[in-house]
């Protein structure tokens, strides 16, 4: 946890007062890259739910390179026409994974019983150039996805490029304007739904705190703030909303991040509270609980998870 | 100068008919520019589907300390 708050070690050692500190404008930190914006906020308040068994087995051959097999047993949603009843389906499947990581070079790919491959790469080609890909393929035509970016991180700024396989071109930038705020702007243009949007983002942190906000022109408004209570516990909270469709969402959460465990839960203004435990039994085997329950669709769904390696 | 003559509207005529063809060549230039790179998109993404799951193994395989191909395939 100490990685995510970018410690402004200069303040912390003097004895002196923040407000003596001069701010040297030339010298600004890096900023977080965009799509990771609303990432502490996202530790708490997005935490993957799951449902039925899941049993990962990871071995690992050699200090870059791992095999994983993942077995889920588990209803699937199946979107149906009314918004108050869900349709799920039990299906069972196993997964293939093998990973490789290298500090220039990391593989990773991921195939199930149906053929579907999800396929990760990241290669720093210079020490400020990165390529990173992501695709879902499967068999059936039409029906996979594939995602190219490219990021230049800059002395107090990041561009990044993204090329996407429906003729889906975006740009991100974001630059520190202070030690502690950064602003950033993103534009894309999709052809096959022949659209283009724009958005805004700001990020502001603190030792104890971070706010973030984001404007899109697709109509979405999203404001979280997460403040740290101690070196254990942070809060955060959450709130979206979408002016064309007047869908509005708020959420709070917290994360416990205690010797053996991990605790994160939510609860959301829709009705739906979650919860996800993680707690490590010994060295190498991780157990998993998740629970999600929405009242208002009375969805009720509990999940069950076992980490090998 | 006579015979210059027709030989020079057969020039402008080849000419011309040829203008016109070039322009229909570049237009289906770009028809088979699309269609090419369809064609290498589509054989890229089958190479990817089949291909990047031993790619990963491969390269792994490859690594230092190589593995023995024994800890690839047993279950412990």
């Amino acid at each position: 946890m100490a990685d995510i708050f970018p410690p402004l070690v200069t303040s912390q050692i003097d004895a002196k007062p923040k407000v003596d500190e001069k701010v040297d404008y030339s010298n600004l930190p890096c900023p977080v890259p965009y799509e990771e914006l609303h990432r502490e906020a996202s530790m708490s308040l997005k935490a993957d739910n799951f449902e039925g068994l899941r049993f990962d087995f990871g071995k690992g051959l050699n200090q870059k390179f791992s095999l994983t097999h993942s077995v889920m047993m588990g209803p699937t949603e199946v979107p149906s026409q009314s918004p108050d009843t869900t349709i799920k389906i039990p299906t069972a499947h196993y997964e293939f994974g093998a990973n490789y990581f290298d500090p220039k070079l990391m593989l990773s790919g991921k195939v199930m019983t149906d053929g579907r491959l999800n396929a990760r790469l990241k290669a720093d080609f210079t020490d400020k150039l990165i390529l990173k890909a992501n695709a879902q393929l499967t068999g059936e035509p039409h029906m996979s996805h594939s995602v190219f970016n490219f990021d230049y991180m800059g002395k107090d700024y990041r561009a990044q490029l993204q090329l996407g396989n429906s003729a889906l071109i975006g740009a991100t930038y974001i630059q520190s304007v202070t030690p502690r705020l950064s602003l950033g702007g993103e534009v894309f243009w999709a052809g096959v739904p022949r659209k283009s949007g724009l958005g805004y983002a700001a990020r502001y942190e603190t030792d104890q705190m971070v706010a973030s906000a984001q404007v899109a022109s697709t109509g979405l408004v999203a404001m979280n703030y997460v403040q740290k209570i101690s070196e254990k516990v942070s809060l955060a909270t959450d709130f979206m909303y979408n002016y064309f469709s007047r869908d509005v969402v708020a959420s709070v959460g917290y994360d416990y991040i205690l010797r053996q465990s991990r605790v994160r839960g939510k609860i959301d203004f829709n009705g739906v509270t979650s919860a996800l435990l993680e707690e490590r039994l010994s060295m190498g085997l991780n157990f998993l609980l998740s629970a999600e329950v929405d009242h208002k669709k009375k969805d009720y769904k509990f999940g069950l998870g076992l980490l090998v390696g | 100068m006579a015979a210059k003559g027709p030989l020079k509207l057969k020039a402008k005529g080849r000419k011309g008919s040829k203008g016109s063809s070039s322009s229909s060549t570049s237009s289906s230039k770009y028809e088979l520019f699309k269609d090419w790179t369809n064609w290498s998109l589509k054989k890229a993404k089958v190479a990817t589907h089949y291909g990047f799951i031993p790619l990963i193994i491969v390269v792994g395989m490859k690594s230092d300390p190589k593995p023995h191909l024994f800890q690839l395939l047993s279950p412990v």
